[in-house]
Parts: structure tokens; sequence; C-alpha cells
């Protein structure tokens, strides 16, 4: 094993600065919200960007906030896509996994939304059985 | 009554940091338990068996019960 002294300090608790992680700015959750929310407000986003931004989103360890597929589901509007939105809906109730409480959370969020741009759930249209 | 905000982020990192020690560990004691429950005892047997082999005397049982074709039992 290593005669050095280090090993022994290696597990403290130690300052983010002192540790071995790169130097590069952590984003934080609101910055990374915000991008989002951006990309998909762009007002001539087009379907590849649409499709694009999806896959990457969902790509992430995360279920995106109400207001990013808030923002997605309005590109969704402008480029006359209700089947995208309809999918954007059962992409997140997915990505939920055994978290059975965020689907409904996020559809309790986004109904003001989904009535307005008269979005369907898939469960409105019986779509969520197998 | 609505909802309250349920963790949306790092999900599936938690549920790594959580399963994988676990899994890292399960697959060290299965690898141990075959270890020292199979092989050990198996070439432990062996080692038995041949401490005291005599490969003379086996030789010559083998030759008097007549499968060899380059020596025949003794008085033929």
């Amino acid at each position: 094993m290593q005669a050095s002294t280090e090993t022994v300090f290696l597990y403290p608790p130690t300052p983010l600065s002192a540790r071995c992680y790169s130097h590069a700015k952590v984003e934080t959750d609101e910055e990374f919200d915000a991008r989002w929310v951006t990309y998909f407000s762009k007002p001539d986003i087009d379907a590849w960007e649409l499709k694009k931004g999806m896959n990457t989103l969902i790509g992430y360890d995360l279920v995106p906030e109400p207001k990013i597929l808030d923002s997605a589901l309005r590109a969704c509007r402008r480029l006359n896509d209700l089947a995208s939105a309809i999918r954007i809906l059962e992409a997140v109730k997915d990505k939920s996994g055994p978290h059975k409480d965020i689907y409904p959370y996020l559809i309790q969020e986004l109904q003001p939304t989904l009535t307005e741009l008269g979005i369907s759930t898939p469960e409105d249209l019986g779509m969520d059985i197998l | 009554m609505s909802l309250a905000k349920p963790a949306m982020r790092g999900l599936l990192g938690k549920r790594l940091r959580f399963h994988l020690p676990i899994a890292f560990a399960l697959s060290l004691v299965a690898a141990a338990a075959f270890k020292y429950g199979v092989t050990e005892p198996r070439k432990q047997a062996y080692a038995d068996f041949y401490k005291q082999y005599d490969a003379t005397k086996e030789f010559n049982n083998m030759r008097e019960a007549g499968i060899f074709q380059s020596v025949r039992p003794t008085g033929e």
C-alpha cells in the first residue's frame, strides 16, 4: 500500500475547493431549469429542436420541473404537435419510475396549461393502460 | 386539497448509492461462499486422496483387471 501520509486524510469532509473534483462551475438547479425553459421558449423552435430537447432532458437523472414541461408543451402548441404534447406527459410518467407521487403532482401543476392548450392526458384518452 | 411537491431530482443517483454497495458486497459474499464452500473442499478432497496414493499398487490392480492393451495381467 502507499507509504504516504496523505492516505490518512482522504476521507474527512474536505471543503469543495480542496477535493479532487474538476474546477468547472457547478450549475444550480434554478439555472438548469431556467436554461431549459428558455430553450423551449424559442418562438421559432423547430420540430427537430423540440425532439432533441426532450430526448436530452429525459436522459438526465431528474424529472423535469413543471415550468420546463409547460414551456415544452407550449412549443408543441406552436408546432401544432399534439402527439408530442401527449408523449411528453407519458415520458415524465415513465421517468418517475417507482415514485408514483410525481406524476399526479405534475398533472396538478400543469392542469391550467393543459386546459388552456386543449391537451388531453393519456389517462383521459384511455392510453395509460397497456 | 393540493399535492405537495415530491423529490424530483437525483432519484436514480440515490437508488444507486444505496443499492450498488449492497450489490458489490453481496457479489463478494457469493464469490467467497463459492470459494470456501465448493472449490476449497474440492481441492482438499483431491489433496487428501493423493496424499496416500500408491501409483504402483493402483497400476497393478488395473493390470490384473485386464484393462490395459500394452501389458497383460500376470500369469497370461
